[in-house]
């Protein structure tokens, strides 16, 4: 760099740029929040329209001029939407469905892991191989031969189909085993000293410890029963078992043209809502879960 | 509770499958603990002592040898039914529990007739806490404790179920060095009060030397020399034995024996008899050396430390295996750097000859 | 003999999971591919005891000549195309942003989660609703009650109304919904992947860049996009892998005719077609469909892993 580019490098006007950089700083940052709030825009709006629409009386709603706030708050679109989707047997059902399958689940994922990460045993680590290979198939090639199996069990229309195909998980088995793999060797000899058998270190010791992993798992597991939809439609769509999903589908089959959208919106309401209670209460949980995961439910 | 150790043996299966080496961690150790004392294990790391202390736990299994606490036979025993208590280098504390449900956690596993109460199980834990000295600190977490404290926890939670045998693996490396020499007097008194029969781990000499009855120094999984701490180190076993105690470390020549005198180099230093001529190392002891002007070893000063009682006169001798000689004299010898040698007689039982081929002492007669 | 303890406890310990993975993992990919490679194949013909199927590809091709299956195809892979890019470009733009704020990140980074947790169905639903003309279009006597909340925004700023989903729609209109509707969906999962990807980039780099005065944009193309690579790589797989998949969110807005009144069937995938094929009792062509996606995102995962070998920085 020659002497003079030097000079005028250095005589600068550096209170013009200075005060030419603060505006640029501060339009930038005005721009970024602008964008930031049409976006969160975007996305809660549908969650808006949901709730206001399943507030407004049927002829409220199909007023040409729409309105962003009830007239008047008809709160019956949700008695009305609880009977007619028989919302009171679906909830239920996937309750059962969700509660059993979760403490099966998690019972088989935490010895499995356990075995894994803390016993010995010959090819222990071609077996694991091979199972974290099966995570590359997708589900639909299982599904047609397990829906054979499930029939020829004599188990259609029962919630034994909708629980046992989906107790293993190769993920969660391999998000647990991590889990304990990261649990210093010491305290298992320091329990082996202190007189514990392995079943009780298990689930004294590495259970307490895995907990936040077991509770995303579980998160995980119960938000998959309740948004479960194609596979209990195949094995299980009657009265007796239909789980959520499916019911709110069935209820409402018609999308488009002349339908009730309040008691419709008041339904995807209520179906909504239990999510997002686990939503506000284990936000940190999930989201831990879903980014080391990666799969929806 | 004395521990008879009968020709203890651990042999390693090599980790590479082609290669069949084994790997010899302990091999025939052979010893008596007697009740009521606390013995250091020390070396090298890779020596075989926390082998060796695993094995009395029962976490590994010897591959020969056996194993008695007091006259029953405990070698097939596992650890879980040993009644042993084990503190850890790291002290391995249950990060989920309190310090009382930690301490309390051993006697919850307590089987048959050993079952005790809540309330016994309290009044113990309550009592091996206040032992350690941390009766104030029982709900906290060990995440909420510094280093010296989660030691003493280790230590309640290794002592609360009243065990046979205590052992302690590398108590006080996670230490840092005033929290150390306070620790190693506490582990030392906690064991003349309870008088449970202790084993512990080091590599630090000076630690071992400082607290146990008796000491039992490895290398290479062969025990080397057992007895008592001023024993060892004025008596070693072989060259070392020698080299491993002492700070500052023995001063290693390269020497010889003939016609009844020793030399180091070319020096004479002494007159002996019972050792026929031959190459020999030898070894003098910092505190083994007198100025004096008409002394036969001769060395080049370099550096003289004042370490206040003392004076420590560092020099270069042509016969020296390392490079250089340290030798510690009393702080009232006056001593002047430029002078071009310094002169020393030896101390006679401070100087130590080895064989050359197998590095074992050779004992002489002072003439 | 404490070893072989071991084992046998070790295999106690695996075996519940062991024997259902053996039921319903391990013997459909057998039985799947078994039955896509015999002629014809179905679960009532079998039973019937006397017929012996001959080994063959006809399911493949059979699968590949059906004019349904290539519609399905076509419609999976421009979901796919269309929506992967846009939700990749959207979520690292919010993520970057929400990642340079500090006021309002925490609550802004809850509602773009949101998305998250819904169920598919219900909120398709919410969005059929939304895109939905009440009344009649279509017919030769329009009668419009209400346009929808869309078209009631796109004409108070001057446009026309569209006919997004009800009868006499056009597939492209449809497209568009359930593009929109998929990428909503999709974005919470990659602004979490990629917020948490930017999080762990070193502060110094920022620092140096502006040292030497670079501006934003610069920033954001030349430095934070390219480490963030890795995880936008990782987005974009799992984004195809989903898109392959994409089924219940169709049924959500659609309903189970997979297409507007006028058109049923026409918005099918192959997830869908498998299903179809599945319920009419055609388990070697289901068969050969699945193993088709499967190779299809198998090739896929591996150009996507190849390309971004060449492109992911470090």
């Amino acid at each position: 760099m020659s002497q003079q580019t030097l000079k005028v490098m250095q005589s600068r006007d550096l209170k013009r740029t200075t005060s030419k950089q603060n505006i640029g700083h501060t339009l930038g940052t005005v721009g970024i929040y602008a964008f930031l709030l049409f976006m969160a825009l975007v996305v809660l709006f549908p969650f808006y329209w949901m709730v206001i629409s399943s507030l407004k009386s049927l002829a409220e709603y199909r007023m040409s001029k729409p309105t962003f706030w009830p007239q008047t708050l008809l709160l019956s679109n949700y008695r009305d939407a609880f009977t007619t989707a028989n919302l009171g047997r679906l909830f239920l059902n996937t309750a059962y469905v969700g509660i059993v399958s979760t403490l099966l689940s998690l019972f088989i994922t935490i010895i499995t892991a356990f075995a894994f990460a803390r016993l010995d045993f010959k090819g222990k680590d071609l077996l694991f191989a091979a199972l974290l290979g099966t995570m590359m198939i997708p589900g639909e090639l299982f599904t047609i031969t397990n829906y054979i199996t499930v029939n020829s069990f004599g188990w259609t229309h029962t919630f034994t189909a909708l629980i046992v195909p989906f107790l293993v998980s190769v993920f969660y088995i391999y998000l647990l085993r991590q889990n304990f793999l990261q649990i210093p060797n010491e305290l298992y000899l320091a329990a082996k000293v202190d007189g514990t058998s392995d079943w009780k270190y298990l689930w004294k010791v590495m259970v307490p410890l895995a907990l936040p992993t077991l509770i995303s798992i579980t998160i995980l597991k119960m938000m998959g029963a309740w948004n479960s939809y194609i596979w209990p439609r195949l094995v299980a769509n009657d009265d007796m078992h239909r789980l959520v999903t499916n019911g709110l589908r069935n209820a409402f089959k018609d999308t488009s043209g002349e339908v009730n959208y309040p008691v419709q919106m008041a339904a995807v309401a209520l179906v909504s809502a239990p999510l997002f209670m686990v939503f506000i209460f284990l936000r940190k949980y999930i989201m831990a879960g879903v980014s080391r995961s990666g799969i929806k439910g | 509770m004395k521990i008879v150790l009968q020709h203890l043996t651990k042999i390693f299966p090599s980790r590479n499958k082609k290669s069949d080496e084994e790997v010899v961690a302990v091999s025939d150790f052979d010893f008596e603990i007697p009740d009521g004392k606390l013995i250091g294990l020390l070396g090298p790391s890779g020596c075989g002592k926390s082998t060796t202390l695993y094995m009395i736990s029962g976490l590994q299994k010897p591959s020969s040898g056996k194993i008695f606490f007091g006259d029953d036979d405990v070698t097939e025993l596992s650890t879980e039914n040993r009644g042993i208590g084990l503190v850890f280098q790291n002290y391995a504390l249950y990060p989920h529990m309190t310090v009382k449900q930690n301490i309390l956690f051993p006697l919850q596993n307590l089987k048959g007739e050993d079952k005790m109460t809540k309330e016994q199980m309290l009044q113990r834990a309550y009592e091996a806490a206040k032992l350690v000295q941390i009766e104030q600190l029982l709900d906290r977490k060990p995440s909420e404790l510094s280093g010296g404290q989660q030691q003493r926890v280790a230590i309640a939670r290794a002592l609360v179920k009243m065990p046979r045998v205590l052992l302690l693996d590398e108590p006080l490396s996670n230490l840092d060095a005033r929290l150390r020499l306070q620790t190693r007097e506490e582990i030392r008194r906690i064991q003349k009060e309870t008088g449970i029969t202790t084993v512990f781990v080091t590599h630090d000499q000076e630690e071992a030397m400082s607290i146990s009855d008796m000491i039992v120094v490895m290398k290479a999984g062969v025990v080397q020399q057992i007895g008592q701490p001023q024993d060892v180190y004025d008596d070693p076993a072989n060259l070392f034995v020698a080299k491993f105690l002492g700070t500052p470390p023995i001063n290693v020549f390269d020497g010889h024996v003939k016609g009844g005198k020793l030399y180091v180099g070319e020096d004479a230093v002494l007159e002996i008899g019972g050792v026929a001529d031959q190459e020999v190392a030898v070894g003098i002891r910092p505190e083994g050396f007198v100025l004096d002007d008409n002394g036969p070893l001769v060395c080049k000063p370099v550096n003289v430390e004042v370490m206040g009682r003392d004076v420590s006169v560092v020099s270069t001798h042509p016969a020296s295996v390392n490079p250089l000689v340290r030798s510690i004299i009393n702080a009232d010898n006056r001593f002047d750097l430029g002078n071009e040698s310094v002169r020393y007689t030896i101390k006679p039982h401070k100087i130590f000859i080895f064989s050359k081929d197998n590095e074992e002492r050779l004992r002489f007669e002072v003439k | 003999m404490v070893e072989s303890k071991q084992q046998w406890k070790a295999w106690l310990y695996l075996s519940p999971a062991i024997a259902l993975l053996l039921v319903f993992t391990v013997w459909p990919i057998v039985n799947t591919v078994r039955m896509a490679l015999l002629e014809d194949y179905s679960i009532a013909a079998a039973s019937g005891g006397d017929r012996v199927f001959s080994l063959g590809i006809g399911n493949f091709v059979k699968v590949a000549q059906y004019q349904n299956f290539l519609t399905c195809l076509k419609n999976t892979a421009l979901l796919c195309v269309a929506t992967v890019p846009i939700s990749t470009l959207l979520a690292l733009l919010v993520a970057v942003a929400l990642n340079s704020i500090k006021p309002l990140r925490k609550t802004l980074q809850t509602i773009f989660f949101l998305p998250y947790v819904t169920n598919s169905i219900a909120i398709g639903m919410v969005f059929a609703a939304m895109f939905n003309i009440v009344g009649s279009v279509g017919t030769r006597r329009p009668n419009i009650v209400t346009l929808g909340i869309i078209n009631n925004v796109i004409e108070f700023f001057g446009g026309h109304y569209v006919n997004w989903i009800n009868t006499g729609s056009s597939y492209w209109a449809n497209m568009i919904v359930l593009i929109i509707y998929i990428v909503w969906n999709a974005l919470p999962f990659k602004i979490l992947i990629l917020l948490g990807g930017l999080q762990s980039i070193n502060k110094q780099y920022y620092e140096a860049a502006k040292v030497d005065s670079t501006p934003r944009w610069r920033v954001l193309w030349r430095i934070t996009v390219p480490l963030l690579s890795p995880m936008i790589a990782y987005v974009v797989i799992t984004g195809f892998i989903g898109g392959f998949k994409e089924y219940t969110s169709i049924v959500g807005i659609f309903g189970e005719s997979l297409g507007p009144a006028h058109a049923p069937g026409r918005l099918n995938t192959m997830v869908g077609f498998i299903y179809e094929a599945l319920e009419q009792y055609h388990q070697g062509r289901a068969s050969a469909a699945a193993l088709i996606l499967f190779a299809i995102i198998l090739v896929v995962t591996l150009i996507n892993l190849q390309v971004s070998k060449k492109r992911v920085h470090y």
